[in-house]
């Protein structure tokens, strides 16, 4: 269809103005050849047909212009050659004069209507070629891997189908300028203020003023599907800011391709970080639980062969079982060691999945002083929680290990038959649970440093211990988005405190009134 | 599940460090139990198919292969108790075991009297097989499930429907490990096996009534990450 019209209307776009006439005389001078030898055959009537057909082909193949030229050209010819008296210019009969003007009229209309004809072609024509450098354009970006790529299609489609320059600038999630995308070419200059404008307000800005200073002076949002994802700033080539005016749809369509490209960019690198993410954390919890298994399993049997010497039978010796005994408290010292450093090295790596579940407290201090067992023989628990506790949500396997530790230091650090007191109370959207005992206190209060890696409160110490407790409980606390903080008792004794946020707890519905099924009364 | 002599019930120990075989061997033999081993699991049905062991230990950490399988394979066809030898902070291979069939789990590094204790646990269960009594008592309380009577001191304690369901289903499994995901599913039903947070403010509930001291419980004791386990 395209073609056709094309064919009808712009058949020689290449042909120069003089080439055009010379074509229309020669027309005209063909029809006169050819018409002369019929005079005697076709009446005056038919032969002037012919001339008015020439006009006609000559308007709509050459333009307006030639067919004036023709329709003036016929006339004379005709006159000429065919209107008696013949090879004069003077019209005998009157009514010739008709034909002329008719002549004349249908070469103006013709002309008139093959020149719009023409001109809608070519917008036609124009537009399709534009639809396709866009489509062009889109499939470029799609293929597009890096901002960088974006970038220089952006500015390559821009010079081919809007004759401008331009930059992408871009914005992270909090709306700050990210470096490195502004700085691309140095022959265009960017008001950030604009930009900034049309970015937060997700509206094209355009300040034609500064174009002749060099500025960009269009700066079109890049509207992504999630969010704004930046802003394109764009500057005609030549110092016509009418030109970009005349562009704007065009360039907003192109805008609307460039933020779909950044974004899926954005996408594709968000998931690649995600990959890279969750192989390193598998690869290091896979070190880590070989390290921990090859530690483990010769303490287990160390334990374990210590303790089936102590109550082997026969029974050993008073010196040989205190040994043996030695040595199974000793390795269940070192397990109990590296346990805690294995903790460490896996809270250290930072990302600790926490398995939070809604559940009351006092759960988890029961089973840490069931857990110690032996440990804590020496030293009675008291626990006192306040009326009514809500569950909290946290980590019960590293809540434990706080429990366990801070009991542990404790019962170490207090004398024998001395009371360990736990005590947990509410206080606006947090729970405080204190762990405090009857032993000398701490030497430095309000250290933080009490709480950093291998850090102990008696330098010199006959106690066991590398001082890794503490920042354990740091860690697992810190990961619960709570605080610890030691101090020392009044009455003497020292005293940790931790907290954990209380949340919205889940809802318990109430289990029906109990009715006869069930009721075990 | 084999005929064997109940003086002297058949373990196997499925485990791949010498050491660790050696103690586990000498502990059971103490207590009058013949001791079969395996280094691999493959070695370890083997061995399970042929003697019919009344009791299987199982390291989680095989060098062929996964202990869940294991256990998996050998549940297909045996209701042998299995007591599983696990390092700690690993409740997920705790839980994923107890889910396929394990009875219970000993945290590594362990000493000979908790060895023997649960070993010995496992069996007396095992050996009373069938034979389950309606009466049940412990600490301060007793419990007549034929008449659905819970008493503490002799004086009546109401439980409500949900509670007394959890309780008899902690006394049909004394001693051995009860995984949330499990409790949920027999107490609730299946459609509840994600609502942890019900399950232990029931366990709460039963130990505020049943228990002397609800938070130093002795009988319903909090297998911390992976469940509870009724004690009598």
């Amino acid at each position: 269809m395209t073609t056709t019209s094309k064919h009808l209307s712009v058949p020689h776009p290449d042909l120069r103005d003089w080439q055009r006439h010379a074509l229309t005389i020669l027309a005209c001078a063909v029809t006169t050849l050819i018409t002369t030898p019929l005079i005697g055959l076709l009446d005056l009537a038919n032969i002037v047909m012919l001339f008015l057909l020439t006009v006609l082909l000559v308007s709509v193949t050459l333009g307006l212009k030639p067919a004036l030229l023709a329709a003036f050209l016929s006339v004379g010819l005709f006159d000429f050659f065919f209107v008696p008296p013949r090879f004069t210019f003077v019209v005998n009969d009157g009514q010739y004069l008709v034909t002329f003007a008719v002549m004349l009229v249908v070469a103006i209309i013709t002309g008139r209507l093959a020149g719009g004809l023409r001109r809608q072609a070519d917008d036609s024509a124009a537009e399709e070629r534009h639809a396709r450098a866009l489509s062009e354009m889109a499939r470029e970006l799609s293929g597009a891997l890096t901002l960088e790529q974006v970038m220089e299609i952006t500015r390559s489609f821009l010079h081919r189908l809007a004759h401008a320059r331009g930059d992408i600038l871009l914005y992270d999630k909090g709306g700050a300028l990210l470096p490195n995308t502004a700085t691309g070419s140095p022959t265009l200059t960017i008001e950030p203020r604009l930009a900034t404008i049309a970015y937060e307000q997700g509206k094209p800005v355009e300040c034609s003023l500064l174009v002749d200073s060099g500025y960009a002076a269009l700066y079109l949002p890049l509207k992504a599907p999630m969010r704004v994802r930046g802003v394109i700033a764009v500057a005609p080539e030549e110092n016509t800011p009418e030109a970009l005016h005349a562009q704007r749809a065009r360039l907003e369509t192109m805008a609307s391709l460039v933020a779909i490209a950044v974004e899926r960019i954005h996408y594709v690198d968000v998931a690649q970080r995600t990959q890279v993410q969750m192989v390193s954390e598998r690869l290091r919890s896979s070190i880590l639980s070989a390290v921990s298994h090859d530690l483990r399993t010769p303490l287990t049997a160390l334990v374990g062969l210590a303790d089936s010497l102590v109550v082997s039978k026969p029974p050993l010796g008073d010196a040989a079982r205190e040994s043996a005994e030695a040595i199974r408290e000793q390795a269940e010292r070192l397990s109990g060691l590296v346990g805690n450093l294995l903790d460490m090295a896996r809270l250290h790596a930072g990302d600790v999945t926490l398995h939070k579940e809604w559940q009351p407290v006092e759960e988890v201090i029961g089973s840490s002083i069931k857990l110690l067992g032996r440990a804590l023989a020496e030293h009675p628990v008291r626990v006192t929680l306040a009326d009514n506790l809500p569950l909290v949500e946290f980590d019960s396997v590293l809540i434990e290990r706080v429990f366990c530790n801070l009991l542990e230091n404790a019962a170490k650090y207090s004398p024998p038959g001395s009371a360990i007191e736990i005590g947990v109370i509410t206080r606006s959207d947090l729970m405080e649970i204190t762990v405090s005992d009857r032993g000398p206190g701490f030497l430095r209060v309000g250290d933080a440093a009490l709480f950093d890696m291998f850090v102990r409160g008696e330098t010199e110490s006959a106690k066991p211990g590398v001082g890794l407790g503490l920042a354990i409980c740091r860690a697992i606390i810190e990961a619960h988005d709570g605080s610890i903080a030691a101090a020392n008792r009044p009455q003497g004794g020292a005293s940790v405190s931790f907290t954990l946020p209380l949340g919205e707890p889940p809802v318990i519905e109430e289990e029906p009134l109990p009715g006869g099924e069930g009721d075990a009364s | 599940m084999s005929a064997a002599n109940p003086a002297n019930p058949m373990v196997l120990v499925v485990e791949d460090e010498k050491q660790i075989r050696r103690f586990v061997r000498t502990s059971l033999e103490e207590e009058g139990c013949r001791v079969f081993e395996a280094e691999t699991s493959a070695q370890g049905l083997l061995e399970a198919g042929s003697r019919k062991p009344d009791l299987v230990m199982l390291d989680l950490g095989l060098p062929d292969g996964n202990g869940v399988d294991f256990i998996r394979d050998l549940r297909g066809w045996s209701d042998v108790p299995i007591l599983v030898l696990s390092a700690r902070s690993n409740e997920k291979d705790k839980i994923q075991a107890l889910d396929a069939g394990a009875d219970d789990y000993l945290t590594k590094p362990f000493g000979v009297g908790e060895l023997q204790a649960r070993a010995r646990a496992l069996l007396r269960r095992q050996s009373r097989g069938e034979e389950a009594s309606p009466l049940f008592a412990f600490g301060e309380v007793t419990v007549d499930l034929s008449r659905r009577l819970v008493a503490r001191n002799g004086e009546p304690v109401h439980l409500t429907p949900i509670e007394y369901r959890l309780l008899c289903v902690l006394l049909a499994n004394t001693g051995k490990v009860l995984t949330q995901r499990h409790l949920l599913r027999e107490v609730w039903g299946p459609s509840s096996v994600e609502s942890y947070h019900y399950l232990r403010v029931y366990v709460g509930h039963l130990r505020q009534k049943l228990e002397i001291d609800p938070t130093q419980p002795r009988h319903i004791q909090t297998e911390t990450g992976v469940g509870y386990r009724f004690q009598p």
